[in-house]
């Protein structure tokens, strides 16, 4: 802050500067008086006043000369005439070099008062302008740096970023390329920016969206998350997902960008997943079997011990339990493979003459006696519109064989004792030379994570019960019969299972 | 007087070589082919005894075992248990109907896995009979 108290006073008259001085003082200002143009030179240099105060007219240098080397020396120095009276062409001279004001001899007290007043205005009024530049100029600096410090940032975000960033200008030409976008593209960032349009980089598949998107104005602003493979020269293309979108300032296109995701490393996970899965199935697979097996081996362990007994003790009885055990359980060991051989083994439907009603009959009677002893109700429900077609009879019959043991499977797992146990096993002609064949119960039901399951090698709600196989072999011979199978179940109320086959015309 | 030995199992192979086995050794079988008659059994006999498999349809043997252990008239008979699962499996599944809320309970006498030796078999049945 100056010292506005301080005022230069040059007066050649020794009464005129004496008395200005005094009145001055009087107001309290800080006076240094100068009786010459060159003294009041030097105490300008010395003092720095903000107020000068000079008589125009003195022997030597003048107060026209004075006001110029002051005004040169500090632009900002209010610098107040005094003229002789009615020396207007001076005083007009002196306003022309910068004076700020003149003031007459003999000088009034009131209007040099006035003048001073004035002067102390103009300079307050510079003084906060400067502060206020001041001001100005810092907070521009601050923003100048914050927008460098948000600009370095973003540049420092699409230099690090994991995605492949490829940005273009509103022509096409790209200009921002990452460095995760040359390791996509396999390609050096100086030989991109500037110098390609993404036309030249991009898969045709990408390029031609890219294309429509500036073509359409606004109508198609972006192209959503994609697969795409990169191509790249000698070596493996790079599969990536992409997304881009255009660039808008208003209403006008500045540019586009891209993103692509290197999905190599995901990729060889997955395989990886799908390797330890498969290895994990192999295990799974090993052990239920080795379960399965052991309960066949004590069954036929018990029937060898039966047979021994029997042996010994000339018992035929027990000889022909004991050999009815072992009977049962190489049964068990036939179906087994013979499930194992369905399920392994591809094989073409051998299409024959047949009755579909026959084969579900059979099917329902093969195991009426087993429900009846569980308390469950086998009921037939056979379009009689249906006769003889050409099928692969004994597909259709291991399908259904295998549907309806696991219906009255499910009534006997089931813990709900108050429910009628009914499987119902039902054929219905559909168009499109399609029989639909219905396996329905009202037994334990299946949760959504049982249902996820079912088709998954070896998995079995039956415990040691199950060889895990049935439903596999169903989903097979399906397939191979082009046909097709639905599941409808809820947990404690049931399960349907429709199984839809093709047939051909019989002559 | 001969013992009395119960055995229960869905599967008509185990229960004839059990009941084999019994026969052999001089014990009276009694026979169920699921938990509930199993249990009525149980309550109506008294045997010295009981041979039982876990994995039975409806969770019988399962919920068979715990009827014995927290019946107080009952839970003094020795149980074997005989089964396709593994010891740890089966306790597992006890540990977890425990943690619903039922009463925890002791863990049985023997546990035997399928396929068992006849002359095991014999031994352990006359060790617990012997003891009881």
């Amino acid at each position: 802050m100056m010292d506005m108290n301080k005022i230069l006073l040059i007066d050649d008259e020794e009464d005129s500067l004496d008395g200005l001085s005094l009145s001055l003082k009087n107001e309290g200002y800080d006076v240094i008086s100068a009786s010459s143009g060159k003294e009041g030179l030097d105490a300008f240099e010395r003092e720095a006043p903000s107020i000068v105060l000079t008589d125009l007219n003195m022997p030597g240098m003048d107060g026209i000369a004075v006001l110029k080397r002051v005004k040169n020396r500090n632009p900002d120095t209010e610098v107040i005439v005094i003229t002789g009276h009615g020396d207007m062409d001076s005083a007009i001279d002196a306003l022309r070099y910068g004076a700020s004001d003149f003031i007459t001899k003999p000088v009034r007290e009131e209007a040099l008062h006035l003048a001073l007043q004035r002067a102390r205005e103009k300079l307050i009024i510079r003084e906060r302008f400067r502060a206020y530049t001041a001001d100005l100029e810092n907070m521009c600096h601050i923003a100048i740096g914050e927008v460098k410090r948000k600009s370095d940032f973003q540049d420092k975000l699409i230099t690090s970023s994991n995605d492949g960033v490829v940005a273009t200008d509103e022509d096409g030409r790209i200009i921002i390329f990452n460095p995760e976008a040359e390791a996509i593209f396999g390609i050096p960032r100086i030989n991109v920016v500037r110098k390609l349009d993404f036309r030249q980089l991009f898969p045709s598949q990408i390029a031609d969206l890219f294309s429509q998107m500036f073509g359409s104005g606004r109508g198609m602003r972006d192209v959503g998350w994609r697969d795409v493979m990169i191509p790249r020269k000698g070596g493996d293309d790079v599969p990536t997902r992409f997304s881009g979108t255009l660039l808008f300032d208003g209403e006008d296109i500045i540019g586009s960008v891209g993103f692509f995701q290197d999905l190599r490393e995901i990729k060889r996970l997955e395989k990886e997943l799908v390797k330890s899965e498969r290895l994990a199935a192999i295990g799974q697979t090993v052990a239920r079997l080795a379960h399965y097996i052991k309960n066949i081996l004590a069954g036929l362990k018990g029937g060898t011990y039966v047979v021994n007994i029997g042996l010994d003790k000339n018992d035929t009885d027990k000889l022909r339990t004991g050999w009815q055990m072992v009977e049962r359980n190489v049964g068990r060991i036939s179906y087994l493979v013979t499930d194992l051989l369905a399920y392994s083994k591809e094989r073409e439907p051998e299409y024959r003459k047949c009755l579909p009603n026959d084969i579900a009959e059979d099917v329902c009677e093969l195991l009426d006696r087993m429900a009846m002893e569980n308390r469950i109700k086998v009921e037939r429900g056979f379009d009689p519109s249906i006769k003889e077609v050409s099928m692969d009879p004994d597909m259709v019959h291991s399908t259904l064989l295998n549907l309806v043991s696991n219906a009255v499977d499910a009534c006997i797992f089931d813990l709900d004792e108050k429910k009628r146990h009914t499987v119902r096993v039902g054929t219905q002609l559909e168009d499109d030379n399609v029989i639909r064949f219905t396996v329905n119960d009202n037994g334990c039901g299946m949760s959504e994570g049982t249902r996820n399951k079912i088709f998954s090698a070896f998995f079995s709600t039956k415990g040691g019960k199950g060889t895990g196989l049935g439903l596999l072999v169903v989903q097979k011979l399906v397939q191979e019969q082009n046909g097709s199978i639905e599941i409808l179940s809820e947990l404690g109320e049931g399960s349907t299972f429709i199984v839809r086959l093709p047939y051909g015309k019989v002559e | 007087m001969s013992k009395r030995v119960l055995t229960v199992d869905d599967d008509p192979d185990i229960i004839m070589f059990v009941k084999t086995v019994l026969e052999e050794n001089g014990y009276i079988p009694l026979i169920a082919m699921n938990g509930e008659t199993g249990l009525s059994i149980a309550r109506d006999e008294g045997p010295d005894l009981i041979i039982l498999d876990v994995l039975m349809p409806k969770q019988s043997g399962i919920r068979m075992y715990r009827e014995l252990k927290g019946d107080d008239a009952l839970k003094d008979i020795p149980v074997i248990i005989l089964s396709g699962i593994a010891r740890r499996t089966f306790l597992r599944s006890q540990e977890a109907l425990t943690e619903f809320g039922d009463q925890p309970v002791p863990e049985p006498e023997v546990y035997m896995e399928k396929p068992v030796e006849p002359a095991e078999l014999a031994e352990v049945i006359a060790d617990l009979i012997d003891r009881s």
